[in-house]
């Protein structure tokens, strides 16, 4: 008896059509050994897809375009915008609230809006508009 | 109809993870994966402009897997080494009971070692079919073989992972 091992893999990746899979659905209701084997590779195969999705790397991931840089480290041409960013905010706050003894940079980000989905695929981006730069 | 990544960046954010995962369960080694990743991004990066318009993954898939054989070549190594508390691990399998046995091989790190015992082909259809989930009609077309060698290298690389594996 011939024994079509290579088409059980072929057959569980649903490679498999027509009369080939017609003859191997036929053999297998007859052939103890290549009912095994179905079992085996069925299970090697489930456990190579079982193992886990890894992420990549932030360092591989390339950075979205920039909105605003941090406010100390300028980068050429955003540094400007950065500035005016801030002047603008401040000067918002001081219309529309009391001057507050201090304004945080949580409050700088609330009121000029952080960037939150610039990248539609690893979901929402972790850097504010005014992140805290150590000196 | 396919959209075409236009830049190297979205190449890298929608298929990026797809690579490092084909690269990391190849060489079983998270600094040489992204090593490829890397390498491949660059030749992403210059191929782009010739690039025809056809099947983009096609095109993608075999610059990875001409970028992991280039630097299987050039290194003239085996592309892995053993995982240092993996290696007296193997040789428990026979007084173990089934339940045992099967919650250690669903551990991730001894199906990779096995992966990495496999010859290189074999390696390689096997990760593109079950983790990048390609079919054998586009494994066959990165790997430039016909499907029935797609075919035949899949179920030879299970067999041997079966014996790795119990």
């Amino acid at each position: 008896m011939i024994h079509p091992t290579e088409q059980i893999s072929a057959y569980l990746d649903g490679e498999l059509h027509g009369q080939e899979l017609t003859r191997l659905m036929d053999h297998l209701s007859r052939c103890g050994r290549c009912s095994a084997d179905l079992e085996q590779m069925q299970f090697v195969r489930s456990a190579v897809r079982s193992l886990p999705v890894l992420e990549l790397p932030e360092a591989l991931i390339p950075e979205a375009e920039p909105v605003v840089v941090p406010l100390r480290r300028h980068k050429g041409m955003w540094a400007g915008v950065a500035a005016a960013a801030v002047v603008a905010a401040v000067a918002l706050a001081a219309i529309v609230t009391p001057p507050p003894d201090e304004i945080s940079l949580q409050q700088l980000n609330s009121m000029v809006g952080a960037r939150s989905t610039l990248d539609p695929v690893f979901g929402p981006a972790k850097v504010s508009a005014f992140p805290v730069v150590e000196e | 109809m396919e959209s075409i990544p236009l830049t190297w960046e979205e190449v890298a954010r929608v298929y990026g993870r797809k690579i490092y995962n084909f690269a990391y369960r190849l060489t079983g080694n998270p600094d040489d994966a992204h090593d490829l990743v890397q390498e491949v991004l660059l030749r992403v990066h210059r191929g782009l402009s010739s690039y025809q318009p056809g099947s983009f993954e096609g095109w993608l898939w075999r610059i990875t897997r001409n970028a992991f054989l280039d630097d299987v070549r050039r290194q003239k190594r085996r592309p892995t080494s053993p995982l240092p508390d993996e290696v007296d691990r193997w040789g428990q399998a026979s007084t173990e009971s089934a339940d045992t046995e099967y919650a250690r091989i669903s551990l991730g790190d001894d199906i990779q070692k096995a992966l990495l015992e496999l010859p290189i082909d074999f390696r390689e259809a096997v990760v593109l079919c079950d983790v990048v989930g390609l079919s054998y009609e586009e494994i066959a077309k990165a790997v430039a073989v016909p499907i029935g060698t797609v075919r035949s290298r899949i179920h030879r690389g299970r067999k041997i992972l079966k014996e790795l594996l119990t």
